[in-house]
This record gives C-alpha cells, sequence and structure tokens, in this order.
C-alpha cells in the first residue's frame, strides 16, 4: 500500500466516530437514494410494460399515415400478410394481427364508447397481456360456432354497462346500420382502468365483418423476446415491406410515455447528484476539522520535504476512503432492501385506483439497472475530489513556518 | 576551504499582523560551516525560532539573502524549497515531532520514501540508524507508545538519515526531564563528532550551551554577540 494512503487510512481511524458518522451518512443517503431510484424505475417500467402488453407491442407495422390518424380507413390491405410471412421463421419474434375501431358498445341498461379490436386469439395470447388477465369466464378462441358471437371486455366496462358474463350486448360501428350483437365471453382485469373500461375484443373475423373491411387488419402487433434488438428489427422490416406501410417502435407511437421513461433517468442523476452535494458539505467539514487538528503535524511533513501536492494527494486520499467506504456500505444495504423489495413487490393496494389511473399494478417491483451502480460509484469518487479539494489546497498552501509553530 | 554549507547576509524578517509590523530578525547576518556544532541563544522573542526557520527555507525572508548549500533560497518556489530541504536539511521541533500514525521505522522511512528510495532499501536504512542510536527496541511502535526522550531520538534519526548538509534543532531539550535532555544531547554531540554531522540548534537551554563548540547570541532579532568556545 502506497505511504500516503497507509497515512489516510490510519488517520481515518484516528477519530474513528467522526468517520463512522461520515460513513454512516453517505450509507445511508445513498441507500435511502437507491431504493426511491429502485421505486421509480420500477413503477415507471411497470407502466411502459403495461402500455406495450395491452396496446402498444414493441414494434408495429401500419398503413402509411396511421400513426398520425389512427383511423380505420387507413387498413393494411393485404392484412398485414407480408409483415407475417416475413416474421414467421424469425426466433423471438411474436407477430400478431389487430383490426381496431372506434364504436359504441350498449347494454340493455347503459351505453358508452369502446375501441373495438379484432384479434387473432392464438397469436394474440404470445403478444397481449389481455388473456392472461381474464377474472371471469374465458378468452376468446376455441372452434364450435357460436350464433352469438363472443366478446371479451374489461371488468370496468361490464360495471359500466351493468352485465355479466353471457349476457349480449351490442357493438355499433361507424358505417350504414352497422352493427352486431355479441355475447360476453369473459372478464379481463389489467393495470389501467382506462384501458379496462375502453377495449374490447372480438375475433378478427367477426371484428372485419362488424366493419365491412374483409381481409383487412389496421395493425401488426410485434411483441420481442430481446426488447433491444428492436430497431435493428424496424429497420430490417423497413426495407423488406412494400411503400405505403410504416412500422414503428412503441417509443415512437407513445413519444410521451418515452419521454417521461427518459425525463425519470435524468430525475435518478439528479436524486444522485443533491444527495452528493449534501455529503459533500459533510465530508468537506469532516476533513476541514481532520486538517485543522493535524497543522502542526502537515507543518512537520512539510518541513521535511513532503511538497505541497503531497499534503493534497494526502487529504485527498482521505476523503476519497471515507467517501468509497461509505458509497461501498450504501450500496450493499441499498442493493440487499431492493433485491428484498424486488422479491416481494411494494404492495400499494391502498393506492390501487390512483396507479390504476396511470397503467401500474398495485404491487411495485422495484428494479435497478447496472447505472443505478454506476452512477453512485462514479459520484462518490466526484464528490470526494471535490469535498476534498479545499481543505487539501488550504493545508497544502498553509506556510510550513506557521504550520509547525500551530499548538 | 569549504564552503558554508548556511550563508545569511543582512536578513531582515517582518511579521505583519493587520496593521501592526514587528521585525522578529534585524540585519542578521551569519555562515555554518560543515561539522559546526552551533546554538543560537537567546531569550524567548529574541528570533531565535524565526531565524532557524527562514535558514531552514521554512519561511521567506523580507529582506537580505540566504543561502542553503551554495543555493540562493529566495529565488525558488515552494517545490523547490520543499526538494532542498528534503536533500539538505535535517529538522528537530520541540516536541510533537513525528507522524503519530506512523511507527518509529515509517516515520524514519518517510524522508527515505520522499527521496525516492525503494521499499527494501528504505526499511534497512531505517533500522540501521535506529539500531545505530539505541532504539532497535521500538521499531515497530508509534509515538504514543513511546516516552517523549524516545520519541526525540527516533526524531533524531529520521534528522539523520538522510545525511543531510546540516540538522536544523528547534529548543530541541525543551519538553524533556533533564537527565533525558542530557541523553538526547550527548547523542547529538556523538552524531557530531562520529559521523561529522553539523548541528545548528535554537535553545536557551545552560545544558545545550554548554555542549555547543559556537554560541550565536541573539537579542531582539540581531546578534550580540558570536563566539567560539573553548573545547
Amino acid at each position: 500500500m502506497p505511504t500516503l494512503l497507509r497515512i489516510a487510512w490510519r488517520n481515518s481511524l484516528r477519530n474513528w466516530r467522526r468517520t463512522a458518522i461520515a460513513v454512516t451518512a453517505i450509507a445511508v443517503g445513498l441507500a435511502a437514494s437507491m431504493v426511491l431510484t429502485a421505486w421509480g424505475r420500477g413503477m415507471f417500467q411497470q407502466m411502459a410494460d403495461s402500455a406495450i402488453r395491452l396496446r402498444l407491442a414493441h414494434l408495429s407495422v401500419h398503413a402509411g399515415g396511421y400513426a398520425q390518424d389512427p383511423d380505420i380507413s387507413r387498413s393494411l390491405p393485404d392484412g398485414g400478410r407480408a409483415a407475417l410471412v416475413r416474421l414467421a421463421t424469425r426466433k423471438g419474434v411474436h407477430p400478431t394481427p389487430r383490426l381496431e375501431g372506434a364504436g359504441l358498445i350498449q347494454s340493455s341498461r347503459n351505453s358508452g364508447r369502446v375501441a373495438v379490436v379484432g384479434v387473432v386469439p392464438r397469436t394474440e395470447a404470445q403478444v397481449s397481456a389481455v388473456p392472461g388477465s381474464m377474472v371471469a369466464g374465458s378468452y376468446l378462441g376455441g372452434t364450435e360456432r357460436q350464433r352469438v358471437p363472443p366478446i371479451v371486455i374489461g371488468s370496468a366496462m361490464a360495471e359500466r354497462l351493468r352485465v355479466r358474463l353471457g349476457d349480449k350486448v351490442v357493438v355499433h360501428v361507424p358505417g350504414e346500420a352497422a352493427a352486431g350483437a355479441f355475447r360476453v365471453r369473459g372478464l379481463f382485469r389489467v393495470a389501467s382502468t382506462e384501458f379496462e373500461r375502453s377495449v374490447a375484443f372480438l375475433q378478427l373475423a367477426d371484428a372485419q365483418r362488424l366493419f365491412e373491411l374483409p381481409g383487412r387488419v389496421t395493425e401488426v402487433a410485434i411483441l420481442l423476446d430481446e426488447p433491444d434488438g428492436a430497431t435493428a428489427l424496424q429497420q430490417w422490416l423497413r426495407a423488406e415491406l412494400p411503400d405505403g406501410q410504416e412500422v414503428l417502435r412503441w417509443q415512437e407511437r407513445e413519444p410521451a410515455l418515452a419521454s417521461m421513461l427518459q425525463l425519470m433517468d435524468d430525475i435518478y442523476w439528479v436524486t444522485y447528484a443533491v444527495v452528493f452535494v449534501a455529503m459533500a458539505f459533510g465530508i468537506a467539514n469532516v476533513l476541514i476539522m481532520a486538517v485543522y487538528e493535524r497543522t502542526r503535524e502537515l507543518g512537520v511533513m512539510r518541513s521535511i520535504g513532503l511538497r505541497g501536492r503531497g499534503v493534497v494527494a494526502l487529504v485527498l486520499w482521505e476523503s476519497l476512503l471515507l467517501t468509497l467506504i461509505g458509497t461501498a456500505l450504501g450500496l450493499g444495504i441499498g442493493l440487499g432492501l431492493v433485491l428484498w423489495m424486488a422479491e416481494e413487490g411494494i404492495d400499494l393496494s391502498a393506492f390501487s385506483e390512483g396507479l390504476r389511473s396511470w397503467g401500474i399494478g398495485t404491487i411495485i417491483y422495484p428494479r435497478l439497472i447496472l447505472d443505478d451502480l454506476v452512477a453512485p460509484v462514479a459520484l462518490a469518487a466526484t464528490t470526494a475530489l471535490v469535498a476534498g479539494l479545499w481543505p487539501a489546497i488550504r493545508a497544502a498552501r498553509m506556510p510550513p513556518a506557521r504550520a509547525v509553530r500551530q499548538a | 576551504m569549504t564552503p558554508p554549507i548556511l550563508e545569511a547576509h543582512d536578513v531582515v524578517k517582518d511579521y505583519e499582523v493587520r496593521t501592526v509590523v514587528t521585525r522578529a530578525l534585524d540585519g542578521v547576518t551569519l555562515s555554518v560551516d560543515p561539522g559546526e556544532l552551533c546554538a543560537v541563544a537567546g531569550p524567548s522573542g529574541s528570533g531565535k525560532t524565526t531565524l532557524l526557520n527562514v535558514l531552514g527555507t521554512l519561511d521567506r525572508v523580507t529582506s537580505g539573502s540566504v543561502r542553503l548549500g551554495g543555493v540562493d533560497v529566495d529565488a525558488l518556489s515552494e517545490a523547490e524549497r520543499a526538494d532542498l530541504r528534503l536533500r539538505k536539511v535535517g529538522f528537530i521541533f520541540q516536541a510533537y515531532n513525528l507522524i503519530p500514525v506512523l511507527t518509529a521505522s515509517e516515520n524514519v522511512e518517510f524522508v527515505l520514501l520522499l527521496q525516492g528510495l525503494g521499499a527494501s532499501a528504505r526499511r534497512e536504512r531505517a533500522r540501521e540508524v535506529l539500531a545505530d542510536l539505541g532504539l532497535g527496541d521500538l521499531i515497530d511502535k508509534r509515538p504514543t507508545e513511546m516516552s517523549g526522550g524516545q520519541q526525540q531520538r527516533v526524531a533524531v534519526a529520521r534528522a539523520i538519515v538522510s545525511n543531510p548538509q546540516i540538522v536544523l534543532a528547534d529548543e530541541p531539550t525543551a519538553n524533556l526531564d533533564s537527565r533525558t535532555a542530557e541523553s538526547l544531547l550527548d547523542l547529538m554531540v556523538q552524531m557530531n563528532a562520529e559521523r561529522d554531522v553539523t548541528f545548528l540548534f535554537s535553545s536557551h537551554d545552560p545544558r545545550v550551551m554548554a555542549r555547543a563548540r559556537r554560541i550565536v547570541h541573539l537579542v531582539d532579532g540581531r546578534i550580540a554577540k558570536d563566539e567560539v568556545q573553548a573545547t
């Protein structure tokens, strides 16, 4: 171990209570920031995951202009076959066709606006969270023909329409007397109340009949096992598909949500920065006291030939040791807490309605990424240098003759 | 003829506290030759410590000049002065001389470390000097585990370990009981006689005066008398 580092280490232990307090303050501040960051990241990631698994998917193929004006008249004339055929053999890529249009849903007791989504149940189950979120009845599918075709709606919509399983509802869509009767096959419950209240699912063929658009779909939604590959797949698909079809990542369809996630990333950095700025004052205070108490000792070291920059290095080593020990401890405590909470989840059922209106589940699973561990270490090192610099320069600038006179 | 190790010419040192200027040294001219055992004597406030500080490059003169080992120290930057001290001067202060978190051996090694000596050479040399001074048992002890006299002896070891041209000792016996003080002074006289180490003390301790071969009397920042004692 270099001698200056050894001296710095032993100096840190001289007033161990003061060192322990400073290290504890750093550790607690950092652990608390990590838990808050993990909580926020988990919450917003759940919001994004919910949007992806309910509507957006990772990628989607549409007719040109659909993203700007999502009108059913801008449907894919080939029924999405160009995309479906090309993606059929790619591993980890799950495409499903959808036909979505606006309508009015009516029961014998109530009515309301609805987004009608026609799906292929087998492939939809690989993409959407809805088939796995049934709380009553079952999802679409099955081979038996029924006189009244099935519909799946959300629990919130069922409450609004005051219908139960097996009840009949009528769906009206724009067009000349376009309407159809459907029997409620299943009720789903998902993280977003808004989605639950406003979306109804039909079999694709039934939806095409209802909207009088045989063979047509408005999108091919694509879910990826490896979401990081979305951009590459998007570029490949763009080159492969015929003109007039657009391929969008979910961030392009919902830029507000993507921006919010990015903003949260920035806020995590700000959170860490605020914690470390507060720490910097604490560390500087400890070092100023330490340097003041050792003025004579530093004067003796200067007298026997230690240069000013040696004194700076000595004080900075102390600052770095203090900060890094606190950071290591904080990372350990923070990581332990986050892992424990990630296992159990944080149950926020008391605020469930508020959270569901944002598309977040009632149990939050905190989440950390590698950056959340790298950021505090990088900031800790910077803080140590910044906080230690002033006391260090002050100590180095003190004339040795005056320093050795100090009692 | 061997040139002097230290030369001070018409040195003036003023201290300014707010608007009050105090003259600590007033036209001091002095030279110290190799092998001398010289004491700067005088009452408290006469400027002894200030003189040792400017001669040892710990402080700058207000006017006049100081040459250490033939080098004009006023022309040097702080870093160059630190290097000059490292190569040419050993220091012994009144008390609290040692770095408390280092052992006796590490304290002595510290000078050699700053000089860039390798770890094993440093350790060997430090242990050799400590053993020569009868401190072999204290090698791994920290200052808090030593008596005041033992600490001062380790300080002497640190001061001479790199064979400096001169050792400046500022009231080295001030905090020692008389037996320990006598023993420390005997050690320094022995170093001077056997190893030709040049010592310049500041002190008003009669025991120091009794051993010094030359005494420079300082009164109110001026040299009142510069006498060589008969041996």
